[in-house]
């Protein structure tokens, strides 16, 4: 089951089917806001808690793909499932391309839409659980001293503390130091533990 | 005609001979008793006159026939030596130039007959034709009026599509709802009775729309009522909004709110206003401006008359073609087939109205159209 606080956020521009859309999410015991177009979503606040989008795609203003196109370069993204009473071939493809969780065309099944947004939530809650290990590793290496990031950088590629020792030129009792101290800031239970911390950090930084 | 009842050839030579024979006896009858007597040479013109009824009523054979008959009655009767078939070499010639005037006056006539006869039978062809052609056309006519009724509607099918699932998506979705409100326990009532409210609204409004379109479907004969234009009008613009979104088209409407009724076919009209806004969609979407408005007005015009204004900020006419687009099977459009206008124009021109466009000055097109209110007559 879904995280109570989940809300799902529903923009069409037809308020009649916002409003049953968001009417049977209540009755099976989901949040949902409504919104009538794009804007008003964006400007609207936005919850901490795991969240997905369903979003009309033939919206007055912003249309639905190019609206998925921004929210992806912003980084504000946020599973979204795609409604349509115009749905085509090329468009649906484009939508799924570009990330989107599903494509349904109106009238949709009750269980492919509940279906759709249980997939959505999920998927970003464990978005947001990987973005906060992230951002607090992020946190407990940006307490290390620059020598114990140089100190960290070796250790991971697998060299013992003497060949540490010589390519920094300090002594092998001062890199036991700062290794006890690495190992303990960034709160690594083992070796293995670290270089896996220190693959999260690269590959973000390579992102 | 082109059947005519051939005639037996015996019987109409027997018919031509008999004519023949009668005419040269009708002239002979007043050229014995009363030229004759009177006159002291021959006087053999009614013999020509014979000859010429003969070709003209018996043809080439009867004409003939009678230049034998009045050679023989002339050369008994008038050439002496009087009452025998001889005659004199003196008298020769003039007998050979009876004979020369007599064939050419028998030839002429029949000539003249038989081109006349020709020219009749051709004239009663001709007309045959015409009228099969005029029934032809007229049935073509109405067909492609339907035709194009039903290709505009054709284009209009992904909007109409749109229109209804809307509605069906709420219906789908509130009776789910319902449902869900109805186990729950202790199940919600008043959620389940405001789902199954909004389930018949938009039911209901589903219902709406088709009718609408059934409406515009109906091979109907015009029907003439008394309809506010600006009814018309609105009750488009939920089939085409949905087709300017897809196309970017902000439409907007400038409706006069003192309009007088007019006597109008609705179902026409609709279609002459629905092809304006369908072309001014086409026309922004052609032009791929940052500007894309289609403005639909509505004014008072006088006492007399009611305006009606689509205004676009498409590609624009060409001005040399102001006037040819409402010409059959003009079109600037690669799939269209020309007949849009042209209907309108003849709608508009039904209701004693006038249809025409105009460049718009800062780029587009105005088609404008005017009817005339009539007071409602007594009794």
């Amino acid at each position: 089951m879904n995280n109570p606080n989940s809300v799902v956020y529903i923009v069409d521009d037809d308020t009649s089917v916002r409003d049953s859309i968001s009417n049977l999410l209540e009755s099976v015991g989901l949040r949902a806001k409504t919104f009538g177009s794009t804007e008003e979503f964006l400007t609207a606040p936005r919850t901490e808690a795991p969240s997905c989008l369903v979003l009309d795609v033939m919206l007055p203003g912003m249309r639905g793909l190019e609206f998925q196109e921004m929210l992806r370069k912003s980084g504000a993204s946020i599973p979204i499932i795609f409604i349509t009473a115009h749905g085509d071939i090329p468009m649906t493809s484009k939508a799924m391309k570009a990330g989107a969780i599903e494509f349904l065309a109106k009238p949709f099944p009750k269980e492919d839409l509940l279906a759709a947004i249980h997939r959505g939530l999920q998927l970003d809650e464990t978005m947001r659980t990987q973005n906060a290990e992230l951002t607090s590793l992020q946190g407990r290496f940006e307490q290390l001293s620059p020598r114990e990031r140089e100190v960290m950088d070796l250790v991971v590629t697998g060299i013992i503390n003497k060949q540490i020792a010589g390519q920094l030129g300090i002594s092998e009792v001062t890199v036991k130091i700062h290794r006890r101290q690495v190992m303990e800031k960034m709160n690594a239970e083992s070796l293995a533990d670290l270089v896996r911390m220190s693959d999260k950090l690269k590959n973000q930084i390579l992102k | 005609m082109e059947t005519r009842a051939p005639v037996p050839k015996a019987k109409s030579l027997a018919r031509s001979f008999s004519l023949a024979f009668a005419f040269v006896l009708a002239a002979l009858v007043p050229e014995l008793f009363i030229v004759k007597p009177f006159l002291p040479y021959p006087f053999l013109f009614l013999f020509l006159g014979a000859v010429v009824a003969s070709a003209w009523f018996g043809g080439m054979s009867g004409g003939l026939f009678a230049v034998i008959l009045s050679i023989i009655a002339v050369d008994y009767f008038f050439i002496p030596p009087v009452k025998s078939l001889t005659f004199s070499p003196p008298v020769a010639l003039y007998l050979a130039s009876f004979v020369v005037c007599a064939l050419a006056a028998s030839w002429v006539s029949s000539a003249i007959k038989r081109s006349e006869v020709a020219l009749k039978d051709a004239r009663d062809q001709l007309e045959a034709r015409v009228v099969e052609r005029t029934a032809a056309l007229m049935k073509t006519e109405a067909e492609l009026t339907r035709l194009s009724r039903v290709l505009s509607m054709g284009e209009l099918t992904a909007s109409i599509a749109h229109e209804i699932k809307q509605p069906l998506t709420a219906v789908v979705m509130n009776g789910h709802a319902s449902i869900e409100w109805l186990s729950a326990s202790p199940p919600n009532l008043d959620k389940v009775r405001q789902s199954t409210e909004k389930i018949i609204q938009d039911g209901t409004r589903a219902g709406a729309i088709l009718s609408r379109i059934r409406a515009l479907f109906k091979k109907e004969t015009s029907t003439k009522d008394w309809l506010d234009i600006n009814d018309v009008i609105q009750e488009l613009v939920a089939l085409v909004r949905a087709e300017a979104q897809k196309q970017h088209v902000s439409l907007r409407l400038e409706l006069a709110t003192d309009l007088p009724k007019l006597m109008g076919d609705r179902i026409q009209l609709q279609q002459v206003v629905l092809n304006l806004m369908m072309n001014g969609i086409d026309a922004i979407a052609a032009a791929d401006n940052t500007t894309r408005d289609l403005l639909v007005s509505s004014w008072k015009q006088g006492e007399e008359e009611i305006g009606v204004r689509v205004e676009d900020t498409g590609v624009g006419l060409n001005p040399e073609n102001v006037e040819k687009i409402f010409d059959p099977f003009f079109t600037t459009k690669p799939h269209g087939i020309g007949m849009g206008l042209s209907i309108s124009r003849t709608i508009v021109e039904s209701h004693e109205g006038k249809l025409w466009a105009t460049p718009r000055p800062a780029g587009g097109t105005i088609f404008q159209f005017n009817i005339p209110v009539h007071a409602p007559k007594l009794g």
